[in-house]
């Protein structure tokens, strides 16, 4: 029996692929489109505009308080109702881009807020002006502190972009869930996608902690 | 899209809401008790000296943190019945997320323990304390307020996770919107309603977070 | 050059400027010295508009610093100021860090600010470490290449806020050569320390401040000799018995 099943999960394995590829191109275009709005939103968030620091802290503690299947089930249920018609994998990315620029937001705007007080005073003091000091003096310094976090969001994108296999995108996830009914061996299906996962996340995780640890060692030797 | 807001049908539905609320609340209580639970443990085997057991909790750990929550559910959900293992769905659901936030908590406790000062610990060391009165009376208090931040932020992150549940045909908020959806076509209503109670939710522990954090946090003597 | 006429300054209900009216001309060098929290770094840190000023008026180079639409980007550029804790930009070495204000406030071309940098650090004794960065350099060098950084704008004031005080007490000689041959080539200077040697030698005038109030302004060797307020006399021999 458990022969037979194997087999048959061996047959499967291009449709695995598919799905792969499928978790890569929308975590990939997220990532992108997140990272772009992050920035910007993390820019805004450290700034000088109360205002915007405010309405960008609401639009990040909605995006945070509520759960990311939530928001791809508006994004693809409600945005239609509103004149906009959204295929599935457009929906997945809409959603998926909209909760990594939030999370990129708040490790941006840290990061900035991290850089020593002194430095910006110096700059000032040299009559560098708000835009020449974010991008010689305080972006250079902030990189460092978002870097590893940054590449720790990347790994978060990609579990998280299981959630959209709800709307039915082909993604790792779903391609198991289609499998299973096919194939009534749990485990041997869902070890394979948790197999595949792994093999995508890992050396993320990996980068990650490197990272960390580069940045440390520099740090402590400024 | 917000024209057409129908107040009436939400008050109609606001009983199944109210259920739906507090069968959040109970999944999500119950896990997080068995996430602590299992956190502790898989700690404590992490920084055990056995080299076999500190080993195996780090598998336990690493495949928790490089798979999607939603892959380590449906493992569970199709896994057991073909081991033969029949459970009611909530119970798989439970399971899935106590293994799940397990794992981080194993993570969040270590690095609080790792953080408190080797100076403290050798300061015990030489009054003679032994192990579990360091353990006791040095290092948990101080680990506890270090700690509560990420514990509650994790607490959160299992609250938004317990939404996937509906995914496995488990009654709660998430599914109370797809109810309203299938039933009446109201994804507006249906899913908005779910978002503002996971916020009623998100804002009651982000507050008892900043509490107890003022409560239980010592300031450093240096 | 610098005119300070019923300043004041409130952090909330703390008053830290208390009608300050003092003038600074033209090539005087003026030490500020007094109890911490007197508010003598708040005092120079309002010349450049580091903080603003809540009541009075401040004048620099005939501009009006106190009022709020004035563009500080020029006046700025003409002020050198130095902090106590250096501030110098880490990513940059130490040419990088003289020449980026020249090359983006002067719109200097890189040649012409590179050659003024090398100059300038050259002036300070650090010829040898124009490419070396911050975290290869000591205190005092630190403290040097941060001077050389203000001089490289070509600024007609300078100002120091406790330039000596983080650093270990074999280096605050070479910070002080180097700003006394500065005081002595003409440079309008304005200098909150402790160092009363420096004092001595090339200040035109001290100002003792206290609780946000100026209380004596005398030239060096009156004040030291023979302080005019009880708070002076106190102020002089806490310091001076050490």
């Amino acid at each position: 029996m458990w022969g037979f099943y194997f087999d048959e999960l061996i047959r499967s394995l291009p449709f695995f692929l598919k799905g792969v590829w499928m978790t890569v191109a929308v975590s990939g275009l997220s990532l992108v489109a997140g990272s772009i709005i992050g920035f910007i939103c993390g820019i805004l968030r450290a700034g000088k505009s109360k205002i915007l620091r405010v309405i960008i802290g609401a639009w990040v503690d909605v995006v945070r308080g509520t759960p990311f299947l939530v928001q791809v089930f508006i994004v693809f249920f409600i945005l239609p109702s509103a004149g906009i018609e959204l295929k599935a994998f457009p929906a997945a990315v809409i959603a998926l881009s909209n909760l990594t620029a939030s999370f990129i937001c708040e490790i941006v705007a840290s990061g900035i807020l991290s850089v020593p007080k002194g430095q910006r005073e110096a700059a000032t003091s040299s009559g560098l002006s708000s835009y020449q000091q974010l991008r010689y003096i305080v972006m250079p310094q902030a990189m460092r502190a978002i870097m590893p976090p940054l590449v720790g969001q990347y790994v978060l994108l990609i579990k998280d972009s299981s959630v959209v296999s709800a709307i039915g995108v082909v993604d790792i996830t779903r391609v198991g869930w289609l499998t299973v009914q096919r194939i009534p061996e749990g485990i041997m299906v869902f070890g394979l996608v948790g197999i595949l996962y792994f093999c995508v996340c890992y050396p993320l995780i990996n980068l990650s902690s490197y990272l960390e640890k580069r940045m440390t060692v520099m740090t402590v030797k400024l | 899209m917000l024209e057409g807001f129908n107040f009436r049908v939400i008050l109609e539905y606001l009983p199944l809401y109210g259920e739906c609320f507090l069968a959040t609340l109970w999944l999500s209580g119950l896990s997080l008790l068995g996430a602590i639970l299992v956190g502790i443990i898989a700690c404590a085997m992490r920084l055990s000296q056995s080299r076999i057991i500190s080993k195996a909790a780090g598998v336990y750990i690493e495949s928790i943190r490089s798979t999607p929550l939603l892959a380590q559910l449906y493992f569970f959900y199709f896994g057991l019945p073909s081991l033969g293992v029949m459970l009611p769905e909530w119970v798989t659901g439970v399971i899935a997320l106590t293994l799940n936030s397990g794992a981080y908590y194993a993570e969040i406790i270590r690095s609080g323990i790792q953080a408190i000062h080797l100076g403290q610990i050798e300061a015990g060391i030489s009054s003679g304390l032994s192990y579990f009165q360091r353990m006791r009376y040095i290092i948990l208090p101080q680990a506890l307020g270090m700690t509560i931040r990420p514990m509650l932020g994790q607490a959160i992150v299992l609250v938004k996770d317990s939404s996937l549940l509906s995914l496995i045909s488990i009654v709660e908020l998430t599914r109370a919107g797809q109810t309203l959806t299938s039933e009446r076509f109201m994804p507006t209503e249906g899913f908005l309603t779910t978002a503002v109670f996971y916020l009623i939710i998100y804002y009651m522990l982000k507050a008892f977070s900043n509490w107890s954090e003022k409560r239980l946090v010592f300031k450093e003597a240096y | 050059m610098i005119s300070f006429k019923n300043v004041n300054k409130w952090y909330g209900d703390l008053h830290v400027l208390n009608n300050i009216n003092l003038e600074v001309d033209a090539g005087e060098v003026v030490v500020v010295c007094g109890p911490s929290g007197s508010g003598k770094s708040t005092l120079i840190r309002c010349i450049n508009r580091l903080e603003p000023i809540q009541k009075g008026e401040l004048v620099v180079d005939g501009m009006a610093v106190h009022d709020k639409k004035v563009n500080m980007t020029k006046i700025r550029a003409d002020i050198g100021f130095v902090f106590q804790s250096f501030n110098l930009y880490p990513h940059m070495t130490a040419l990088q860090n003289v020449t980026i204000a020249p090359i983006k406030v002067r719109k200097l071309n890189k040649k012409k600010a590179e050659e003024l940098g090398r100059e300038k650090l050259t002036r300070v004794g650090l010829k040898d470490r124009i490419n070396s960065y911050p975290a290869q350099l000591s205190g005092g060098q630190q403290q040097r290449v941060a001077i050389a950084r203000g001089l490289c704008m070509e600024p007609k004031i300078m100002l120091f806020d406790e330039p000596t005080s983080a650093l270990d007490p074999e280096m605050i000689g070479e910070v002080l050569d180097v700003m006394r041959s500065l005081a002595k080539g003409g440079m309008t200077m304005m200098v909150v320390t402790h160092e009363m040697g420096f004092a001595r030698e090339v200040a035109s005038r001290v100002v003792f401040m206290d609780e946000g109030q100026i209380v004596e302004v005398a030239p060096p060797l009156e004040f030291f000799k023979n302080p005019q307020t009880e708070r002076g006399k106190n102020f002089l021999s806490s310091i001076l018995s050490h």
